[in-house]
């Protein structure tokens, strides 16, 4: 029950002070908050998303919820002078999109949250890890701020014998790249076999640019990817992580055919071989595959043709968010973990994994620290391969 | 003295004065706006005592909030003050089958406290459109209710006890386990309705009802929303009580379609919904005597396939209020005159008026609501950037307004009258409203309880 729960949360919230630094300089003029209105106005306040925001049970103010982010978002494009006090409420979305899919109104709020956030970069109005983010990916190529090449996974020979030209990139990811080699390792080796290749120096997709509010510097990132996806001559753009799947299909100014790694597996299983393992696992939907492009079928077709699977609580529309998007992982770890906590919850049981198909939700539901393994569906593939 | 340190010292972190944060609790769903010094989230109804009682020393307004989804401005504090924010206080404290209820606080919203029911087999019947999202502090300040309202009345009919933190920090109940008594004043019926103006609900014991073992659902449509009115008024003149009882005009059944593409609706005119519930023969029986009774005033008329398709419409049906823009991205549904109700037989009237204003002022409406109990949700929408639709707008509110009043109705039939209609309460009450003021003046002498609601 909803009640016991909300007993034993972390109180997270501490007493919230005026901020003394309003800004207001030139650019945060009235006009310069440059938010569609229309998008805005559309909200009728009804509240609807209060009851679906992640962040807002977790956090339990008002200015936490969607309606709370759309109602400071509306008041500074009527003049409020933008100062840093909106930051707890508008860089705390996760960008989760279950606030959309429920508005009566078809308001669209991590959208508008999104134009928002580019405002208050214009002025100046950034948290420290907002800056951290920005940092890594300008001057190292990756969120991380990593110094080490991206391709440090591959070996030499594998390296030699990447082909210059191929109809098939494989967008590897900052989290694979750095974090997860072994998954990188291992959908490069499934996607071999079709002749892929990788971008001679790929960079950060510019997803946490682009959903953290730097807008400018988000394009020329996708500039420098969208270079190489032309020279190597490539039509589709195949990627494991929900995050760049977005990015790339929905940000780059050119339309790229773009498609999930599930989406791939799902289509060439027959090539695959897969053998039948004796595993029950559950499936969650990663907010930017499922909810904001409607990736639900592929991810299970792969798995209920490798193992059993026994769906979460909440599903496709419906799943709950791990908590890691929209830059709130780095910038509010504590909201963070308390929401890939709440959606452990949802496990049901009797399961083996928790496989998803984001690396970003595969790293926060492993810090939740449930009992039951996050593995990747890459990994569940590789697994009926042996 | 320092009020900041003072409530610190009661809430500790669950205080905030920062203005982002005060701006979120400067307006619910309505058009009312009014800003607020302090944000408290208590936890107990000692903490709710003691910044009540810290509000009556110094006199500072004090009004309480669950979800701000109400459509009158009440949990608005149009006087400054301090917002109490009661969602934080959302447990559910005794499930009592035996006794047929349940004890909560006043956070708790509505549909998670059915979800915990359900599995006992038992609901809490008022629903309204916002039962997603709505406290039942909320629903007991308004008297809420919803579509089944019909036959299962307002949250009125449901509450038995209320814990109630008065002006001056006093914490008293107001009734008892009990299904009935005769000892007394009846204060539990007092505080229901009173909009935070008498006290703050920290516990409520509420009857519970059981789950009906089926429900079925009659769909027809009528040339014109009057002759749907006739329809309403001769299924129940022929002994008929269904469980709900809905009309949707035929832009509410444009915007329904938009909202969910595929609900299958008639193609054409004003809709009418009647639920019943009982078991499979009585529902069965009921539903049959509705399509029997209709037909001859129909364009059509037939039974929901399923339990899924019945979920469904009442699904997209909640929430079609909120959905206009999806007909038309410029316009945007603004919550004023929308709540005006008559006695059952002035149905076809109040129909036929609505119509004529919402062309006299040029405004799109949509006319929804429980037409089974008289109650209509005029829905106009405007062009939020325009100024001339505003004005507009406010004029043809204030005319329905008038027109439920004349026709021997209420200005609000289930969403209070806050601040939003305030100025109505003379022309409704005339004298009894010196007895409301009377009430209000003895239990709150200082006028800290939500000022400026109620037109007290
Ligand atoms: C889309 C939509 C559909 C709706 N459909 C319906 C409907 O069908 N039927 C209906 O009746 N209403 C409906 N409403 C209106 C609204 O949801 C209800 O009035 C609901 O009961 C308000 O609950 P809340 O928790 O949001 O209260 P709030 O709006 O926060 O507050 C409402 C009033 O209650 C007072 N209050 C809150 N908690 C306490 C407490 N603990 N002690 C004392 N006073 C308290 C406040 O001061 C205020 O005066 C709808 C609203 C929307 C947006
Ligand atoms: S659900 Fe949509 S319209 Fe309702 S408050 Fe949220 S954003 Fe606004
Ligand atoms: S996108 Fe998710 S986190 Fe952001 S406001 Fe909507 S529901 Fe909340």
């Amino acid at each position: 029950m909803k009640n016991m729960k909300n007993e034993e949360k972390k109180e997270i919230e501490q007493v919230k002070e005026p901020d003394k630094t309003e800004i207001t300089g030139k650019e945060c003029g009235k006009q310069a908050f440059e938010v569609d209105r229309r998008s805005v106005y559309k909200c009728v306040q009804c509240g609807t998303c209060r009851s679906v925001c992640p962040v807002f049970d977790v956090v339990g103010w008002e200015s936490a919820n969607t309606r709370g982010r759309m109602l400071i978002i509306k008041s500074l494009i009527e003049g409020r002078s933008p100062s840093e006090d909106v930051l707890s409420s508008l860089a705390s979305c996760t960008t989760c999109g279950i606030c959309a899919s429920k508005c009566p109104a078809g308001a669209n709020p991590p959208e508008v949250v999104e134009a928002a956030r580019t405002q208050l970069v214009k002025c100046g109005i950034t948290t420290g890890a907002q800056d951290k983010l920005k940092s890594g990916v300008l001057t190292h190529g990756n969120s991380f701020g990593e110094t080490k090449s991206r391709k440090h996974w591959l070996s030499k020979s594998e390296l030699s014998k990447l082909p210059e030209k191929s109809d098939y990139v494989y967008f590897v990811g900052c989290f694979d790249s750095y974090r997860y080699p072994e998954f990188a390792r291992k959908t490069f080796g499934v996607l071999q076999r079709f002749g892929v290749t990788l971008l001679p120096d790929e960079q950060c997709c510019a997803s946490p640019l682009l959903r953290t509010g730097f807008r400018e510097d988000a394009e020329k990132v996708m500039e420098r990817n969208l270079e190489q996806i032309r020279k190597v001559g490539a039509h589709t753009i195949i990627t494991s992580c929900a995050g760049c799947y977005t990015t790339l299909k929905n940000n780059y100014p050119e339309e790229l055919r773009v498609i999930s790694l599930p989406e791939f597996l799902a289509e060439h299983l027959e090539q695959l071989n897969l053998k039948k393992l004796d595993l029950v696992v559950t499936y969650h939907d990663p907010c930017h595959l499922g909810r904001h492009n409607k990736v639900y079928d592929a991810p299970r077709k792969v798995i209920q043709a490798i193992s059993t699977l026994k769906e979460m609580k909440n599903i496709k529309e419906n799943a709950r968010c791990c908590g890691g998007g929209g830059g709130v992982r780095i910038g509010y770890p504590d909201i963070s973990l308390e929401l890939a906590k709440n959606r452990l919850q949802d496990v049901p049981e009797g399961v083996d994994y928790i496989v998803t198909s984001c690396p970003l939700c595969v790293r926060n539901l492993r810090d939740a620290g449930g009992d039951i393994e996050v593995i990747d569906i890459v990994e569940l593939v590789a697994m009926a391969m042996e | 003295m320092d009020i900041t340190a003072e409530l610190k010292k009661i809430v500790g972190g669950r205080l905030s004065v920062s203005p982002s944060e005060l701006y979120c609790y400067s307006s619910d769903a309505s058009q009312v706006k009014g800003m607020p010094d302090y944000v408290v989230r208590p936890k107990s109804t000692d903490e709710v005592s003691r910044i009540v009682r810290l509000a009556y020393e110094n006199e500072i307004p004090v009004t309480a909030r669950g979800a701000g989804t109400g459509l009158a401005g009440g949990a608005v504090p149009v006087g400054g003050g301090i917002v109490l924010d009661m969602s934080g206080m959302n447990r559910i404290l005794e499930i009592d089958i035996d006794n047929i209820q349940v004890v909560v606080e006043p956070g708790i919203i509505q549909d998670a406290l059915n979800s915990a029911l359900k599995p006992y087999g038992f609901f809490f019947p008022p629903n309204p459109g916002s039962s997603a999202m709505c406290t039942i502090g909320g629903m007991i300040a308004y008297n809420a209710s919803g579509m089944r309202c019909v036959k299962y009345g307002t949250t009125r009919n449901y509450v038995r006890d209320l814990e109630v933190v008065l002006a001056d920090g006093t914490v008293i109940h107001t009734g008892s386990k009990m299904l009935k008594s005769a000892a007394g004043y009846d204060l539990t019926q007092l505080i229901i309705g009173s909009e935070g103006t008498l006290g703050i609900v920290t516990k409520a014991s509420l009857k519970i009802a059981p789950l009906p073992k089926t429900r079925k659902l009659v769909i027809a449509s009528f040339e014109n929303a009057e002759i749907a009115g006739q329809a309403v008024v001769k299924t129940f003149s022929n002994g008929v009580i269904p469980s709900a009882c809905e009309i949707l005009d035929r832009v509410s059944l444009q915007v329904l379609k938009r909202y969910d593409p595929n609900l299958v609706l008639p193609a054409e005119g004003d809709v009418l919904l009647f639920e019943v519930d009982g078991t499979e023969s009585s529902a069965r029986e009921a539903a049959e005597q509705i399509m029997k009774v209709c037909a001859p005033l129909t364009l059509s008329i037939r039974l929901a396939e399923s339990e899924h398709e019945m979920a469904d419409i009442w699904a997209a049906r909640k929430l079609v209020g909120a959905a206009v823009s999806r007909l038309d991205p410029t316009k945007t549904r603004i919550y004023v005159g929308e709540d005006v109700g008559v006695p059952i037989k002035q149905i076809p009237e109040l129909l036929k008026r609505a119509q004529e204003i919402s062309e006299k002022f040029n405004l799109p409406a949509m006319k929804y609501g429980h037409i089974g109990d008289g109650n209509l949700h005029l829905a106009l929408f405007i062009d939020v950037l325009n100024k001339d639709d505003w004005d507009r707008l406010n004029r043809a509110a204030d005319l329905i307004h008038r027109t439920a009043i004349e026709l021997g109705g209420t200005v609000s039939s289930e969403h209070g009258v806050g601040a939003a209609r305030a100025e109505y309460m003379e022309a409704q009450w005339g004298p009894a409203l010196e007895v409301m003021r009377a009430i209000k003046k003895v239990l709150d002498p200082k006028g800290i309880l939500n000022p400026g609601k109620l037109g007290l």
